[in-house]
């Protein structure tokens, strides 16, 4: 019985795979920052349309870490907090560049197939 | 690629746990309170600010424990856990820990060192080119039991080459001594003569040089000579020039012509020098030959064992038929190669082995034992871990964990045993048995080893974990969880019941091969071993061609080894008694008609000079000796007999007088009988000695005797003045095998001796643990039972009472098993009876020995439980848990 799989299992892993690349996004427009300044802008930047339960964040960050994706460091947050700051590496910034690419892409077939009408046959 | 990243860090990811746990905590809060600050500048109370935060964060333990799973790979983690659990476990319980482990390091060890032995001598391939393929050729005689894989004519060597079909090659080869000569030095050395197909055959190639070719395996042709790489690296320093060198081997010339590899041998290790046969292909070997060779062959790629042994067979009968002469009742049989070599040893290898993992098993069943006398203090926290949320199965492979644990430990344990074991092993074996191999544990044993530990660890750590699966985790949660301990104690006392089973059949087994031993060692050999020296002086046939030479050599010698200081008698003999060597060949008495063909006389023929039977100790029943007049060439032929040869041929003679002649020469005129002599018991001790006619030395000309000289204090102290002698008469002749008779006499008995030995140890290591086995379930009972005997105390029972009581226990449980132990064992010792000597494989006084030993042993194990049971305090008792 592998704990981890049944764990992590509980999240969709559409939104899993979403988080990721949103968690990158940031990195790269924002630069360095800590978790919860992560997790404030995604929800920002979705509109507040996504309320991230921010508890599941960390577990992504750390398999994004493990990934080679991004890279933390221990530093100093605005208000003199002590707090772990992650940034983009190479490998994640060319990852962000390539699954941004797929998800166009994704979004651009199921467009067609959103609207029918306009084909004929 | 990137999840590859991921794993291999996660691999690591034990490490420095307690550094990241604290930085996710920090982590964690920080986010916190970053959360609740925003939200405190947003407007919101304090009360609020922190509702808010927690709330949005969710559950900060799940969150916490998704982060820490993620860290390091499931499987992985929950072993190494198990491992951590299962070792804290074992150094807080340290007596049961060293007791289980040296168990099994004492199972295991004893396993790795037999097999081991029996690795090198039984199974790995021998090293040659397809193994599997070589034959042995015996000439075999039907009639006498003692010629059942005989050595070979050349002739029947002949024809059987030319006319069979199932061999791809044949070749003939022998041992011998011969003196090598580089110039510098001079010694014997051992040669192995053969034709010019074995090396081929063999298929290893040389490592310098080359193999001598059909042309060069003729009669007076230039000798060539390979030689063995430990010689190249000894004699000749390594150096490549060795090859074309020019050498005296046997006092005549020879070229080194090639080197064997490192570690070569053909059946036996001691050679040094292999060099060609030449047999004469003009000479009739049957006219004036005996069979002296031995013959290996290479089966052809298509042919069977069974099928070529037909094939031979019609040829022996055929060669029967055309030469009645010599070859009545001859005939012809096959072995494998490797068969013939481990013939005298496989009995006690095998019994060994089955010994050993008899052993192997007792000490399965006291570990396992152990495990559930653990496993029952245990009960509670096992079902408060069911209880929490761990599954059974999670429990069991807890279980699991640790007996592999365990296992594993006392395995390496037993590994290093093993390696100190064997050389232990290998210094005690018999030479026959051993000689000049490299015995020592590999690589293939070591993962054999391993192997064995996990085995055992899964068969002993399946009695707790099926008590484990079988628990009632209610009863177990309850008080007095001990209460249910019943269903336990009976797989317990089957466990003790089966050790003590298992240690009789090896005591049994141990005491039969010992009483053998000693029943050997008991036997009157016919002579007086004590206090003489031995040593060979062969004089090569180029040094000395005439007979006169070698007969006035050895006569000199013998005077002035006689004058010595300190010498007693001194005398020559052709091939020592107890080396199963000499010859023998058929006898004719004179007045009796001429036997039909395959009903020949046979004797043994022994060449001694004057004073032999002084020297050694035989005693002379009837007649006299040979003396000086009678060792010389022009002399009467007369001969001494033993007292076996009077018995079988002359029965209800006068034997002194009587005219007897064996074929041993060209011309053999009778002789008359001038001594009888008491009968050696040589060859083997048990069996009956062979009628023997001694030859005087100077008749036969012999120029390989060997020395047997009497001292009347240490003979070691003879040896230099010996060979002082020696070299004064000839330089150049080297002196050999220097060896007490005592020493000769005592390797025969070395095989039974090895394997009483070993036998008797593994009994002893298995009284031991059988012994451990039964303290350790009797002061388990006794802890049980403490309530119930301070109530007996109470009512008035005396201490005496109580001690009766538990040794009763103890009675039980041995007696069950030494039964079973008993029969299993009066079953089995057939198998020993080729290794018994004057003792039957259902000998009564062994038997009733045995069950005696183990009421001692279990006895002195009962005691001390025992005692402590008489001793407790009514009240302390009654208000034991």
């Amino acid at each position: 019985m592998f704990i981890w799989a049944s764990n992590m299992g509980k999240k969709s892993d559409v939104w899993q795979g979403t988080l990721a690349l949103m968690v990158l996004k940031t990195l790269e427009t924002m630069g360095p920052m800590h978790g919860y300044g992560v997790a404030r802008r995604i929800e920002q930047t979705s509109g507040d349309r996504l309320l991230l339960n921010y508890g599941t964040l960390y577990p992504a960050l750390l398999k994004l870490e493990q990934e080679g994706y991004i890279a933390s460091e221990w530093g100093v947050s605005e208000n003199n907090r002590k707090a772990k700051f992650y940034m983009l590496t190479r490998a994640g910034q060319a990852q962000l560049k390539h699954e941004a690419r797929e998800w166009e892409e994704t979004a651009d077939i199921i467009a067609r197939f959103l609207a029918p009408e306009k084909e004929s046959l | 690629m990137r999840k590859l990243r991921a794993l291999i860090v996660r691999l690591g990811g034990w490490r420095g746990r307690g550094r990241r746990e604290r930085e996710l905590s920090e982590e964690l809060e920080a986010h916190f309170q970053m959360h609740v600050e925003d939200n405190l500048r947003r407007g919101m109370s304090a009360e609020q600010a922190r509702r808010e935060s927690a709330l949005r964060f969710g559950s900060v333990d799940a969150a916490k424990e998704q982060v820490r799973s993620g860290w390091t790979v499931g499987f992985l983690e929950v072993t190494r856990q198990d491992v951590v659990y299962a070792a804290r476990g074992l150094r807080r319980n340290p007596v049961f820990a060293v007791t289980a482990v040296l168990s099994v390091a004492l199972g295991i060890g004893a396993n790795v060192s037999i097999y081991t032995l029996a690795d090198n001598l039984l199974i790995r391939p021998l090293p040659y080119h397809d193994p599997g393929r070589l034959v042995m050729v015996w000439e075999t005689n039907h009639t006498r039991a003692r010629n059942e894989f005989n050595v070979i004519s050349p002739a029947n060597y002949r024809d059987w080459k030319a006319q069979n079909n199932a061999f791809e090659s044949m070749g003939a080869f022998g041992d011998g001594r011969g003196v090598l000569d580089d110039g510098r030095r001079v010694e014997e050395v051992r040669v192995q003569y053969m034709t010019s197909d074995i090396l081929p055959m063999l298929g290893v190639p040389a490592y310098r040089g080359r193999f001598f070719t059909a042309a060069e395996d003729l009669p007076n042709t230039p000798d060539v000579v390979l030689i063995s790489y430990k010689l190249w690296q000894s004699w000749f320093g390594g150096e490549e020039g060795v090859i074309g060198r020019s050498i005296k081997f046997a006092a005549r010339p020879a070229t080194v012509i090639g080197v064997m590899p490192p570690g070569f041998f053909f059946r036996n290790r001691e050679i040094d020098v292999w060099t060609a046969m030449g047999l004469d292909p003009a000479r009739d070997y049957r006219k004036n030959g005996g069979r002296g060779p031995s013959c290996v062959a290479r089966l052809k790629p298509n042919v069977g064992f069974a099928q070529a042994q037909a094939q031979m067979t019609a040829i022996g009968q055929r060669l029967e038929a055309a030469y009645p002469a010599f070859n009545k009742n001859w005939n012809v049989k096959l072995e494998p190669l490797r068969d013939s070599m481990v013939r005298k040893v496989k009995t006690s290898m095998w019994v060994l082995l089955f010994a050993v993992g008899l052993l192997l098993a007792v000490a399965c069943a006291n570990v396992a034992n152990l495990l559930l006398a653990r496993h029952n203090s245990r009960r509670r926290e096992m079902a408060v871990r069911c209880a929490i949320g761990a599954g059974r199965s999670r429990v069991v492979r807890q279980l699991l964990t640790e007996s592999l644990l365990l296992a594993m430990s006392g395995g390496v344990l037993g590994i290093l045993l093993a390696s100190g074991a064997v050389r232990g092993l290998v210094a005690l074996a018999p030479r026959d048995l051993v000689g000049g191999a490299t015995i020592e544990i590999d690589l293939r044993i070591l993962v054999f080893a391993v192997a064995l530990s996990l085995l055992t660890g899964i068969v002993f750590g399946l009695a707790p974990t099926l008590a484990a699966s079988r628990a009632d985790l209610v009863t177990g949660l309850r008080e007095d969880g001990r209460g249910s301990i019943r269903g336990n104690s009976g797989l317990r006392r089957l466990l003790v019941a089966a050790e003590v089973a298992l240690s009789v059949a090896l005591l049994a087994g141990a005491g039969l091969l010992f009483r053998s031993l000693v029943g050997l060692q008991s036997v009157d050999p016919g002579l007086d071993a004590n206090g003489v020296l031995t040593f060979r002086v062969s004089l090569p046939r180029a040094r000395y061609p005439e007979a006169p030479r070698r007969v006035e050599f050895y006569q000199r010698a013998l005077e002035q080894i006689r004058a010595l200081p300190g010498v007693r008698a001194a005398s020559a003999i052709d091939y020592l008694p107890f080396r199963g060597m000499a010859a023998g060949t058929h006898i004719f008495i004179a007045g009796r008609p001429p036997a039909k063909p395959g009903e020949e006389l046979v004797s043994t023929i022994r060449t001694v000079t004057p004073g032999y039977f002084q020297a050694m100790g035989i005693p002379l029943r009837s007649g006299r000796d040979f003396s000086a007049a009678d060792n010389t060439v022009e002399s009467p032929y007369r001969f001494v007999v033993n007292e076996s040869f009077a018995r079988q041929y002359l029965a209800g003679e006068q034997p002194l007088g009587a005219q007897i002649s064996a074929k041993m020469q060209d011309a053999n005129p009778f002789g008359e009988i001038i001594g009888v002599v008491g009968d050696v018991k040589e060859g083997a001790v048990d069996q009956l000695p062979s009628p023997t006619i001694y030859y005087v030395h100077a008749h036969m000309g012999s120029g390989q005797m060997v020395f047997v000289v009497r001292a009347n204090g240490d003979p070691r102290l003879l040896a230099e003045p010996a060979r002082h002698v020696i070299r004064g008469l000839d330089g150049a002749q080297p002196v050999a095998e220097v060896e007490l008779m005592e020493t000769v006499v005592r390797e025969t008995f070395s095989r039974q001796r090895f394997s009483a030995l070993l036998m008797v140890g593994f009994s002893l290591v298995s009284l031991l643990l059988a012994a451990v086995g039964i303290y350790g379930l009797l002061a388990y009972t006794v802890t049980e039972r403490t309530r119930e005997f301070g109530v007996r105390v109470a009512l008035g029972a005396a201490p005496g009472r109580i001690t009766a009581l538990v040794l009763g226990m103890g009675a039980r449980l041995v007696l069950g098993g030494t039964i079973a132990g008993l029969a299993g064992a009066m079953a089995l010792s057939s198998l020993l009876k080729t290794m018994l000597f004057g003792v039957g494989a259902h000998d009564l006084a062994t038997f009733a020995l045995v069950p005696v030993v183990l009421a001692g042993v279990a006895l002195l194990a009962a005691y001390l439980p025992a005692r402590r049971a008489s001793r407790l305090a009514p009240l302390d008792a009654l208000r034991a848990e």
